[in-house]
């Protein structure tokens, strides 16, 4: 059991590792948007699932409840990021600014809706 | 006008500046408030109270007056909020959608309107397509965060929580529902009278405990002559209780009507 805890550890530390990194070093906007949206929930439902089976450690009815909300965040966050990450990109489109493409500024006319 | 409120502001800043530098430093081992008071609230605080979280029976027994006055506060804030943002002159320019076509009407004349139904839909100066995806989820969360903010309320004094950050919480929830549908939507669930109202009545719950405390023979806000009619046991946290829920009720209503009069320009009919 501790040995899953630590690969869950290990995959959401990876995961969040990688979120941060592609934040810092994505070249604009709506690529930064997309390890802030996906790596973050990934890496914090391995974590808080790693957590949440190393509270149950100790099993009893208070563990077990304790386990069950952390899994609730999980699902909630689970929602909520994505959703989010959806507004912004919908806001950062209708805004009118463009993706970043290989091709001309000019030839970019009509991305960015009204 | 501006030159003089500038000088009263600069003012008022300097001499509050000037006021911090009597107080004592921060952690100061040989402040009057580590000598005394701290010790005695946590060597008594249980005790005294039978409440375990001991910022609540500090905010909400020892200080409760304080904690009324804070409460009254932010009644004032939503208050000033309203007188100074509120416009009740009638907007000219209103909008419609014709639903099965698409065509968006503008009208300009306030006696001509278009009647609301199943054919038009009365929309915002800039329309956006309804976004299914935000909706749902946001109807999903909704409610929990609704539940959340109860227990925040409720569970006050057993664990970190309280009046504020449940009212807070239940505010930010409805705010929530105001973006991700539109403001229309909020003040058709909950109106603007009503929001009024709550706010006051937050914080005539809280003063009315203390004020019956006060007919049954005790102090202002002494939860302790409540115990004949709950009963003795843990008589201090369900007065806690109670105050707590004054103060979400204030809180939550003049998050409310801050955020609604801030957006829509004291108007209240469009904003984010």
């Amino acid at each position: 059991m501790n040995l899953f805890v630590v690969i869950c550890l290990c995959i959401g530390f990876l995961f969040l590792l990688g979120g941060t990194v592609g934040i810092i070093r994505m070249p604009d906007f709506y690529t930064r948007l997309h390890p802030a949206g996906k790596l973050d929930t990934l890496g914090l439902f391995a974590m808080v699932s790693g957590l949440a089976v190393y509270n149950l450690h100790h099993f009893s009815f208070g563990a077990l409840l304790l386990s069950v909300k952390m899994m609730l965040i999980v699902f909630f966050v689970f929602h909520s990021i994505p959703t989010a990450t959806h507004a912004i990109v919908d806001a950062g489109m209708r805004a009118g600014l463009s993706p970043l493409t290989r091709k001309k500024p000019s030839q970019l006319q009509g991305t960015g809706e009204k | 006008m501006k030159l003089l409120s500038l000088i009263v502001v600069c003012l008022t800043g300097g001499l509050l500046l000037y006021g911090t530098a009597d107080l004592p430093d921060w952690g100061d081992p040989n402040a009057p408030a580590s000598l005394h008071l701290s010790n005695y609230y946590i060597e008594n605080a249980v005790r005294d109270t039978q409440v375990p979280n001991l910022v609540t029976a500090v905010l909400a027994d020892y200080r409760s007056v304080d904690t009324m006055f804070e409460t009254a506060v932010v009644f004032c804030a939503g208050l000033a909020c309203f007188l100074l943002l509120r416009d009740f002159t009638p907007k000219k320019d209103h909008y419609y959608r014709h639903v099965p076509t698409g065509v968006i009407l503008h009208v300009k004349n306030p006696d001509r309107q278009v009647i609301v139904g199943n054919e038009f839909e009365d929309i915002d100066k800039e329309w956006l397509p309804p976004d299914t995806i935000i909706k749902t989820v946001c109807r999903m969360l909704i409610p929990f965060i609704q539940i959340y903010a109860l227990y925040v309320v409720a569970h006050g004094d057993f664990s970190p929580g309280g009046g504020f950050q449940g009212g807070v919480i239940f505010g930010s929830s409805l705010i929530l529902l105001a973006i991700s549908y539109n403001l229309k939507y909020l003040l058709k669930r909950v109106s603007e009278k009503f929001l009024g109202i709550l706010s006051a009545a937050g914080v005539l719950v809280y003063m009315g405990i203390g004020v019956v405390a006060m007919v049954l023979g005790g102090n202002f806000l002494d939860y302790e002559k409540y115990a004949p009619i709950f009963g003795e046991h843990h008589i201090r946290a369900l007065g806690m209780l109670g105050v707590e829920i004054g103060v979400g009720m204030a809180v939550t209503a003049v998050m409310v009507i801050i955020y609604i009069n801030i957006v829509s320009e004291g108007k209240h009919d469009e904003g984010l």
